[in-house]
């Protein structure tokens, strides 16, 4: 479904990707796990077009998609769930479910969205009058995701959706991932905490210092000593 | 002398109105594409030479004359876009006010060359009304209520569609709403057009008060920037509030002393706003 093949992208001579190369199939999750500064953001950014690769392609459903335009990307069929979620804290959750689902095709779909997403996170249902920027954490963090899924994705892209969380509110989060991969979604979903992320993982990818340098099953992934030793402590 | 006072408390009140869509144009644009048009005071003064051509010279019906310049000041917003400040986007600050401002001379000596230093008015008699014991400008009362429904019809069109939604989202965070499936420069596009389009409207509404010249549009962008930043850069309501403010001060101390030493006394105002609270009355935020 989305197949990357040798990326590599800068900011200004800040070489951030080199010749990353990675693959999601359709209905599986992939997760990237590295720590910070690895390059896993600058990847989800490239994949979403807020940022031009120098080198590589970029292939969604067959189609070439690293010389297009965020916004059409995102009508292919591809969304992001930034770091922290990024709502737009002066609309109503309301508004930003109605503005996840801008692109044409997703607004005459916008009720039958709502409703499956209200079934999926039914507290947003009570809080829709609310603005956003007044959620508790957890909360945001669901709208952010239920703000992507209203643009009818085949392919959801989440960018840490535990940092800055608490322990408890993290489990929730994770939760969540678990329940949009059951709805049969593709994911690509880039954690630093590895132990939880890979727990949903089919594929997994390790990034350090933006080189991929392992990549497998998850079953693979955590048996293998490296990872075991640096990024899951055991 | 209290009723007088309380009479120019009123001319005040609308006159506000019509700094309110003044200043709401030069808002959204702020709040939306991050750049202060310095230039929208000129814009209004050639929508007044537009409607005074088309009306004095071609011999057209003034209403027509006016929506001719409604659009043709959408038209300019939108060159304004495509020609300086979308290739200025990326560029430092200063860079994009010195070409805003650039357009400030741009177009005033343009006027300068086209209808010399003249000023030129269309002879339009609004009565004057006595209310009780109060005297009102027809033509003031005109502008204001127009300006107010223009406003309310802003406010459906922001809160109510789609395209509205966009932009409010646009003005919350400019990258993310490309996430979202907006098209940003779009986005852009609409809001310069609409920008312009409040010029030419406001301009409409200036024709039966003032007279135009070249130089008309400085004295109104240094208006609409302050009354911006004194309702707080990028908030509506503040923007909204603040007008008044500014037209209620201006034009009760103009009763009180004299109109030069009125200007004084709203600028005085503003910078004392600005020392307590420079975020402004409301504080900036998002539309």
């Amino acid at each position: 479904m989305l197949e990357i093949e040798g990326i590599s992208a800068a900011y200004g001579e800040f070489r951030v990707l080199h010749e990353i190369s990675l693959g999601v199939r359709s209905g599986e999750t992939a997760i990237a796990v590295g720590p910070n500064g690895a390059g896993k953001t600058t990847l989800l950014k490239v994949i979403s077009g807020l940022l031009r690769p120098s080198l590589g392609k970029i292939y969604f459903d067959g189609q070439r998609i690293d010389d297009q335009e965020t916004h059409e990307i995102v009508k292919l069929g591809i969304s992001l769930v930034p770091e922290g979620g990024r709502l737009f804290p002066y609309l109503t959750v309301l508004d930003n479910l109605k503005i996840g689902a801008f692109s044409k095709k997703a607004r005459e779909e916008f009720r039958k969205a709502l409703d499956e997403i209200f079934g999926l996170f039914p507290i947003l249902k009570d809080r829709k009058k609310q603005l956003a920027g007044s959620l508790s954490g957890g909360e945001r963090q669901m709208l952010a995701i239920a703000r992507s899924l209203m643009s009818r994705p085949k392919l959801v892209m989440l960018d840490e959706p535990s940092s800055g969380l608490a322990p408890k509110i993290m489990a929730r989060v994770f939760e969540f991932v678990r329940r949009i991969k059951s709805q049969g979604y593709s994911i690509l979903m880039v954690e630093q905490n590895a132990r939880k992320a890979l727990e949903l993982a089919d594929h997994a990818y390790l990034l350090e210092s933006g080189r991929l340098q392992f990549h497998g099953g998850a079953e693979d992934f955590v048996k293998n000593p490296y990872i075991k030793k640096a990024y899951l402590g055991i | 002398m209290f009723e007088q006072i309380l009479n120019a408390a009123i001319n005040g009140i609308l006159l506000g109105g019509v700094l309110a869509l003044l200043a709401f144009g030069l808002n959204l644009i702020f709040g939306v594409v991050k750049i202060i048009h310095m230039a929208y005071g000129q814009f209004v003064m050639l929508g007044l030479y537009l409607i005074y051509v088309l009306t004095m010279q071609v011999h057209l019906p003034l209403v027509l004359s006016a929506l001719i310049a409604v659009f043709a000041m959408a038209i300019l917003g939108l060159l304004t876009q495509l020609l300086v400040i979308g290739p200025l986007l990326e560029a430092p600050r200063l860079n994009q006010l010195l070409a805003l401002a650039g357009l400030i001379i741009v177009f005033e000596n343009l006027a300068m060359v086209i209808w010399g230093a003249d000023y030129r008015g269309i002879p339009l008699y609004l009565p004057i009304l006595k209310i009780g014991n109060f005297f009102i400008r027809g033509s003031c009362l005109f502008a204001f209520l127009g300006a107010l429904i223009t406003l309310g019809l802003l406010y459906l069109f922001l809160n109510k569609t789609y395209i509205g939604l966009a932009i409010r989202a646009t003005a919350q965070d400019t990258e993310i709403v490309k996430l979202m499936g907006v098209n940003s420069r779009s986005v852009y596009f609409i809001t310069l057009a609409a920008g312009g389009a409040l010029t030419g409207i406001v301009a409409a509404f200036f024709t039966p008060i003032y007279t135009v010249h070249p130089h008309f549009g400085s004295s109104f962008t240094i208006m609409a920037f302050i009354i911006v930043v004194l309702g707080g850069m990028g908030n509506l309501l503040g923007g909204f509030i603040s007008a008044f403010i500014i037209g209620v001060v201006t034009s009760v101390s103009a009763v009180l002393t004299t109109t030069e030493i009125a200007d004084i006394i709203a600028l005085l105002i503003f910078i004392l706003v600005m020392l307590v609270r420079p975020q402004g009355l409301l504080g900036t935020r998002g539309i």
